[in-house]
């Protein structure tokens, strides 16, 4: 039964919708995005892949991993800082929680089991295929690790919050493998820089390629294959910080509530 | 003992990567080469338990058979049989979920089956009793309740192969 509001409140909505939208095609929230290609989006487009221009290019297929770890790459690299803060946080969180595998757990039907265990084997490789061609194909270090991280919730939730701890992927070590992912991408930003103290020549942190006035550049071609310099180490290098990170959060969230209360009510 | 485990993860990793990349590059061979070693070595003592099947030449041509007669014939004469059942007006279905007794050893063997008979349409394996050996199957024409025709009508075929293949 349509009633007299409701038509009301369909033309007020209709009404709003329409205005809504005359005033932001008159430029009344804003301006308006340009209709062709901006500078910004061709320089990018241009110089993702331009062996004519070497010392601007960054030697990658992938615009998209060009920009995230070249031409915008401290972004990421804070923005990497940013994840590994919260999960630092999350840690602080649950101090004094001890993640244990005393108790066996029982997880789900032994044919959620057996075929888990065979994506033990494939989610892994796909992940690193994802990160070890994210200058070449869309994807990278980051989407890579949150591929693997499915093998963590697969193996909490099908075999039991021992599972990992268990097989000696304890809280502690997911934390060192985390810093190491962490530290690859720190070394990487700088690693030119490193090498131009010794080498005595110029160099800028987050290069990739050769500049005019500096030198050094990171492997970008082997035998006309396109290896993209600085971003294969950074995706590598964020694929191990973003799957263990992740590791560490999902462990710890399944903990369960009681054990953390004993833990937090005990002083 | 762990890399005689690994070596068959190693090609089936391998396998894998390099058809999910698309590509069979140096560059792509080198890195799919280290990352199935990888992969291998840590998944090595959680995935197998007895390396010496995997190596079988006489298995994998059972698992290969099996994969041809599993999608061209299993699978195509269930699913004739379901979209007759869909598309015709008297809607001739009998459901109900039936035990279904199974003798194959290994976990592998085990879950094939199940996924076997799950994969098939009309039956669908909705729970297992370890203990007493019995899947219980929902089937969308329970022909008889009987365990024994009803494992001879759903899973002996099944069976047979994953029994050759993982036994």
């Amino acid at each position: 039964m349509v009633t007299k509001i409701d038509v009301f409140v369909a033309i007020s909505i209709a009404i709003f919708v329409l205005s809504l939208a005359y005033i932001t095609s008159l430029g009344g929230l804003g301006p308006l995005p340009p209709v062709d290609v901006r500078d910004i989006a061709y320089q990018y487009l241009n110089l993702t892949y331009n062996p004519w221009r070497r010392f601007l290019t960054s030697f990658a297929l992938e615009s998209v991993t060009a920009i995230i770890w070249d031409f915008r790459g401290l972004d990421t690299l804070y923005e990497t800082a940013v994840f590994y803060g919260a999960i630092i946080a999350s840690i602080a969180l649950y101090r004094g929680v001890k993640i244990t595998h005393s108790r066996g757990g029982t997880g789900l039907s032994p044919i959620a089991k057996t075929v888990t265990r065979l994506s033990f084997v494939l989610i892994p490789t796909v992940a690193a295929s994802v990160a070890l061609h994210g200058h070449l194909t869309p994807g990278g270090g980051f989407q890579a690790g949150s591929i693997a991280t499915v093998v963590i919730v697969l193996a909490i939730i099908v075999f039991s919050r021992y599972f990992l701890p268990g097989h000696g992927l304890s809280k502690e070590r997911a934390l060192l493998l985390r810093s190491i992912g962490l530290l690859g991408v720190g070394l990487t930003s700088i690693g030119l820089l490193l090498i131009s103290f010794l080498l005595g020549v110029n160099a800028y942190i987050f290069q990739n390629q050769a500049k005019l006035d500096a030198p050094l550049s990171y492997p970008s071609l082997v035998d006309d294959y396109t290896l993209g310099g600085s971003l294969l180490f950074f995706n590598l290098s964020e694929f191990i910080a973003v799957a263990f990170g992740f590791m560490i959060v999902f462990l710890l969230l399944s903990v369960s509530e009681e054990d953390v209360r004993e833990v937090v009510t005990r002083d | 003992m762990r890399i005689v485990k690994a070596l068959p993860l190693m090609l089936l990793s391998f396998i894998v990567y390099i058809v999910f990349t698309g590509s069979i590059r140096l560059y792509d061979i080198v890195t799919g080469i280290a990352v199935a070693v990888v992969i291998g070595l840590i998944t090595a003592n959680v995935v197998v338990s007895n390396p010496s099947k995997a190596y079988s030449i006489n298995r994998l041509r059972w698992l290969i058979q099996y994969v041809f007669h599993y999608f061209l014939v299993s699978e195509v004469k269930a699913h004739l049989d379901v979209i007759r059942r869909a598309l015709s007006p008297r809607m001739p279905i009998n459901p109900g979920i039936v035990r279904v007794p199974y003798r194959v050893e290994s976990d592998y063997a085990e879950a094939l089956v199940a996924c076997s008979i799950t994969n098939t349409p009309g039956t669908v394996v909705v729970d297992l009793d370890k203990d007493r050996r019995i899947f219980y199957v929902h089937w969308i024409d329970v022909k008889t309740p009987e365990p024994e025709k009803a494992r001879l009508e759903i899973s002996e075929l099944f069976e047979r192969y994953a029994k050759k293949i993982f036994d």
